[in-house]
């Protein structure tokens, strides 16, 4: 069987470069058969952290936002000392990502209507379009990245326009969500001095930069829809109201900076990620492609597979037990998704990839109370994209190593070279 | 057994009504409504997974002498 380098007790997740090459899956087996609830040794300056990996444990604590919660932060490092949060950049209880019940069973229902499955579909005529006029630019080429010509541009352009983003800043977006998602890769930190360039400082600095940027850039948006409003989502927030509930600025600010950086940094990686697996197994693809109809279930194995997001953490409110080990109060735990979704004991096996897999009840978008709020658009990008690759370019193939980003959360790939045909 | 959805959680997203059609309907509000109450104890295996599969953790079941 698998064995690992590392000891048990010496074994740390919290490092991006274990992703960067691609080895978490042997770690992740290793975990779910020796130990599936695992205590990650804190380090210079963070807390340690319960590695939590197997499906069922992550259903409980998910099913459990009280017990569990995500306002001390979701990612799984987190400072020893409190005072490293700057108070301009803090977002811990600001959105509805890292805020818990009742509160955040308030903020949803005030924002959800547009993310209903209904509602999005009706979308899919418009986000076809803008597919194809994203694949006519590349119509005249041989070669392209596909993760900076393609998979990063549907998203990004179906976001901003959902806010109500101009055109014209949509590559300023693109460069923002970089910032805060991708801030532990050196590739995103730009406008940092040398000197701290590719440390973790650097990164911090980064994301606090993005951060910084993206709330000032929104708060002039929203500054411009009170005055006049526009048929866009920023918009509807202002006016919005549920049992006589309405939302802050300060509420609207983070909302549309949490829905930026969520809806672009993984429903890129999704599709990037989709194209590559598909290209490592041809008679999948090629299944695929002689019969679109299996496209849906085809996304599906797909989100299994890619899992973009990998973790989220949570913290305990109180004692509690899992799978015989005891997790004290105060406790953080941390989810891992690719693991959870190669789970010997749900999924069959779990390291073929089988489009046509059934059951898939995955855990790519997380489950219960914080349920990723774009599944659907997520879903339909993925659906209309790979309709219309393959229906325009229906021999584009890999051509090259994917380049992946260096980060233990999002698990991207930066560049992805294709021949279109 | 009885078979509640909360409103307040459902959004609509349909894997009751795949698990178990008879027992539940996904209406134009989005909102998934029990069809059966009681619901009869066939259907209990496709309610089991509608309970597990719920991406909102929205479908609540009691038992007949609770
Ligand atoms: C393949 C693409 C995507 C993946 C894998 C993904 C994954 C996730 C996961 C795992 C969570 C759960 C967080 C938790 O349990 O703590 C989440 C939450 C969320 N996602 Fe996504 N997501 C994707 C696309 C999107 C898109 C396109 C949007 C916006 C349009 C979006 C917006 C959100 C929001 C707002 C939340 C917070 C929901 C809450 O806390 O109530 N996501 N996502
Ligand atoms: S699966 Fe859950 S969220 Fe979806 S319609 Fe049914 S009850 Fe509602």
């Amino acid at each position: 069987m698998t064995q690992l380098a590392t000891p048990l007790d010496e074994l740390n997740l919290n490092r991006a470069d274990l992703f960067e090459q691609g080895q978490a899956h042997d770690v992740f087996r290793y975990l779910r058969e020796h130990q599936p609830v695992h205590w990650n040794r804190e380090g210079k300056r963070n807390v340690g952290f319960w590695n939590i990996t197997k499906y069922e444990d992550v259903m409980f604590i998910s099913r459990n936002p009280e017990l569990f919660i995500s306002s001390k932060d979701i990612g799984s490092a987190y400072p020893k000392d409190e005072s490293e949060f700057d108070p301009e950049t803090d977002d811990r209880g600001k959105h509805l990502i890292k805020m818990d019940p009742p509160r955040h069973v308030r903020v949803r229902r005030l924002v959800n209507k547009g993310f209903t499955p209904r509602a999005v579909n009706a979308l899919e005529p418009h986000i076809r379009e803008i597919t194809n006029h994203i694949l006519d630019d590349i119509e005249h080429k041989e070669r392209t990245d596909f993760v900076l010509d393609v998979a990063s541009q549907l998203p990004l352009a179906v976001i901003c326009e959902m806010m109500g983003v101009p055109r014209k800043d949509w590559p300023y977006m693109f460069q923002l969500t970089n910032k805060v998602l991708g801030a532990a890769d050196s590739e995103y930190q730009t406008d940092v001095p040398d000197e701290i360039r590719g440390t973790p400082e650097g990164a911090q600095e980064t994301a606090r930069q993005g951060m910084r940027e993206m709330r000032q850039y929104f708060a002039a948006q929203l500054a411009d829809r009170k005055g006049e409003r526009k048929d866009d989502l920023l918009s509807l927030l202002v006016d919005s109201e549920d049992k006589g509930e309405t939302l802050t600025d300060d509420e609207i600010l983070w909302f549309a900076f949490l829905l930026i950086v969520a809806g672009n940094e993984t429903t890129r990686n999704a599709i990037s990620g989709g194209l590559h697996v598909l290209s490592e197994h041809p008679e999948q693809r090629k299944k695929l492609q002689d019969d679109m109809s299996l496209l849906p279930s085809a996304v599906e194995e797909i989100l299994r597979w890619v899992s973009p997001v990998m973790h989220m953490a949570r913290v305990a409110t109180d004692d509690v037990e899992i799978r015989g080990t005891r997790i004290k109060k105060g406790e953080r735990v941390v989810m891992w998704y690719p693991s959870v979704n190669r789970d010997e004991d749900i999924f069959a096996d779990p390291y073929t990839f089988n489009i046509t897999r059934d059951p898939n009840d995955h855990l790519a978008f997380g489950i219960g109370e914080h349920f990723c709020l774009g599944a659907g658009f997520a879903r339909l990008e993925l659906k209309v994209m790979f309709e219309e690759l393959f229906r325009r370019f229906p021999d584009i193939q890999v051509d090259g190593e994917p380049e992946r980003l260096r980060s233990n959360f999002i698990g991207g790939v930066k560049h992805l070279p294709v021949k279109l045909r | 057994m009885r078979v509640f959805v909360d409103p307040d959680l459902c959004e609509g997203h349909s894997k009751c009504e795949k698990s178990a059609p008879a027992v539940f309907e996904v209406r134009d509000d989005d909102l998934s409504y029990v069809l059966l109450d009681p619901v009869p104890e066939e259907h209990r295996e496709g309610v089991e997974r509608a309970v597990r599969v719920c991406p909102r953790g929205a479908i609540a079941m009691t038992e007949d002498n609770e």
